[in-house]
């Protein structure tokens, strides 16, 4: 479902997508088109973006094509998703130990709009880190 | 003259005596026909078979031979469509196209009176041959043919009837229980034969005759619904005029039968359906849309009859306009309905809360609230194993109530705000002493609320399962307390 979702193919417009937004989240999820983690999510994706267009905006970045920021975001996942809210890394905890990114393939829809909704509400409060409504520790480790 | 038109105009039954009226008044020369419409009703049981002159009188009557000359007259003549500007009901050939259109429908009729008549007289040498052959016409034709031959495979039925209707009817003939008929019968019954094909290529020349002139008398009526169903539209209706002044759900029912439905549902059948069901459109709609197809027509026919009446517009444009909207609008109609669009979310807390703060709110919280005990049933201590209802970890899990560690002695219950609420209710609701007296009532109740009870610890341990963790500081060894609700 990736071709539903646009693609950023500098890091400059990277830069640009996380600087230009002003009232909605940034998410952009970090990958590689084929990986079959990053279908999974992608699947998810896709099919939330136009749910919550109001006050968050998808993008896909191909780690290969982009590679500024692997070292920066430590980007060694098959997929990872990213919050942003104005220019800042907005960081979840989600009971799995790595608070700024998720770096698997959820694949609840509806768990991963409680998700956005939350860091949206704590973004807007001005926090930097918000907990997740659901702990994935567990549910990752089995 | 006048008599003769009465009695077949009797057996119009779809014609209500208001449109018999309508008609009337337009009708100047062909008089007073409807004079006495419920006299002759039972003409057809009573009649006397054996003349067919007193079966089939139009062909005879003054009314027909004169419509019938006109109108040859006229399509001899041809026609000079040029100065239809004139008002139209004193056209003479408008006058002549009502006429036309009434006479068409007494041919109808007629066609049909004649066709009992040849049946019940050859019934007798070929009695099938009226379940096989049903259409008059072509039943009066196949009857001419045969008349008293027996073997039927020497006539040739071949563009008379269907070929496969032929072998049935030759192979039915072979076996049939019919005897030849005496030669004057057979003469009456081939006589009203060609009687009947007489009147059925009368009626159509009629026909092509309104059918001609509709184009040119109602260009946007005849545009909308055809021609053939214009010219009946206006003949029942009365003319021109009074179809512009009716209003469009009695267009719908122009033409409309009574129909006897034996007790069935009208849901169905086209109960309130006139000769509307007769165009191209309505036929053509699906069957659940062809109610609303209906409507539709009849509204724009009559609109379309109002701009002929006027002389609106002769080219017909207005009326193929009308027949083309119409035509988009039944295939709107078949269209699925738009697909659901997903509903973006609202942004998160866009709005401020509803609801805030205060002593309503604060005493609801207060009894929906959770208890110091569930916090501590919820809670897990580290490295400690919980205590649960059936020991060892199985069934309901403790958390942090009544471990050692814990650091409280032991929970207090609290006053349970909303226990109490209920409690009164249920007070006030069944054990209050009553103020009436009867001697049978006491003024002391024991109620199962206020009695004093002793609970028995041991029971308590055994419930619990063993009591082997029943310590001193375990809340399963304490004294039970007496409790005041």
């Amino acid at each position: 479902m990736s071709y539903l979702l646009p693609h950023l193919h500098s890091g400059w417009a990277v830069d640009q997508a996380i600087l230009a937004e002003e009232e909605r989240l940034v998410l952009i999820r970090f990958g590689h088109d084929w990986d079959e983690t990053c279908m999974q999510m992608d699947e998810v994706l896709a099919s939330v973006a136009e749910t919550i267009k109001n006050f968050a905006v998808i993008y896909l970045v191909d780690i290969t094509e982009v590679p500024d920021f692997n070292t920066m975001y430590e980007l060694y996942d098959p997929s990872t998703v990213m919050f942003f809210f104005r220019n800042k890394h907005i960081m979840i905890d989600l009971g799995t130990g790595n608070n700024n990114k998720i770096n698997w393939a959820l694949k609840d829809k509806q768990e991963f709009i409680d998700i956005v909704e939350t860091v949206y509400r704590g973004a807007r409060k001005g926090r930097g880190l918000v907990i997740a409504p659901k702990d994935y520790s567990t549910k990752y480790r089995y | 003259m006048a008599t003769l038109a009465d009695s077949f105009l009797a057996d119009l039954d779809e014609l209500s005596d208001n449109e018999d009226d309508i008609i009337v008044e337009d009708d100047a020369d062909a008089g007073n026909m409807e004079e006495d419409v419920d006299g002759d009703l039972a003409d057809l049981e009573t009649l006397n078979y054996d003349d067919l002159d007193s079966v089939s009188k139009l062909q005879k009557s003054q009314r027909y031979t004169d419509i019938i000359q006109k109108v040859e007259g006229a399509l001899e003549k041809g026609s000079d469509m040029s100065n239809h500007a004139i008002v139209l009901e004193d056209d003479p050939e408008y006058q002549l196209i009502v006429d036309c259109n009434a006479l068409s429908v007494d041919i109808e009729n007629e066609i049909v009176i004649i066709h009992n008549f040849i049946r019940d007289k050859y019934r007798p040498k070929f009695p099938e041959l009226e379940s096989l052959v049903h259409h008059p016409i072509d039943y009066a034709r196949v009857v001419k043919k045969i008349g008293n031959e027996m073997d039927v495979t020497l006539v040739d039925l071949e563009g008379l009837l269907p070929s496969a209707i032929i072998m049935v009817v030759s192979v039915t003939a072979s076996t049939t229980s019919g005897k030849p008929l005496p030669e004057d019968v057979l003469a009456k019954i081939v006589e009203a034969c060609d009687r009947a094909l007489a009147l059925d290529s009368a009626k159509k020349m009629v026909l092509d005759f309104v059918e001609s002139r509709m184009g040119f008398i109602a260009p946007n009526l005849s545009a909308i619904v055809g021609s053939a169903v214009a010219a009946k539209l206006m003949g029942t209706a009365g003319g021109l005029t009074s179809l512009a002044k009716m209003p469009a759900c009695n267009v719908q029912l122009l033409g409309a039968k009574r129909k006897n439905l034996a007790g069935f549902s009208t849901a169905t059948s086209h109960f309130r359906v006139g000769y509307v069901e007769q165009t191209e459109i309505f036929q053509s709609t699906p069957p659940s849309l062809r109610m609303r197809a209906c409507r539709l027509l009849a509204a724009k026919s009559t609109l379309a009859a109002r701009v002929d009446s006027t002389r609106g517009d002769p080219s017909g444009n207005t009326g193929r306009a009308f027949r083309e909207e119409i035509r988009k609008k039944i295939e709107k109609w078949q269209e699925p309905p738009p697909a659901k669009q997903p509903k973006p979310l609202p942004v998160p807390d866009s709005e401020p809360k509803k609801k805030r703060g205060g002593r309503r709110l604060r005493k609801m919280k207060e009894r929906y609230a959770i208890t110091d005990m569930r916090k501590l049933a919820n809670r897990m201590q580290f490295g400690i194993p919980e205590e649960s209802s059936l020991g060892d970890g199985l069934g309901e899990g403790y958390g942090m109530l009544g471990q050692a560690g814990s650091g409280k002695l032991r929970v207090s219950m609290g006053q349970s705000k909303l226990a109490a609420k209920v409690a009164k209710k249920f007070k006030e609701k069944n054990y209050g002493s009553s103020g009436a007296t009867s001697g049978l009532t006491s003024s002391l109740a024991f109620t199962p609320v206020q009695g004093i009870e002793l609970s028995n610890p041991q029971a308590h341990a055994q419930q619990l399962g063993g009591g082997a963790q029943s310590t001193y500081f375990s809340e399963t060894g304490t004294f039970s307390k007496i409790k005041r609700i």
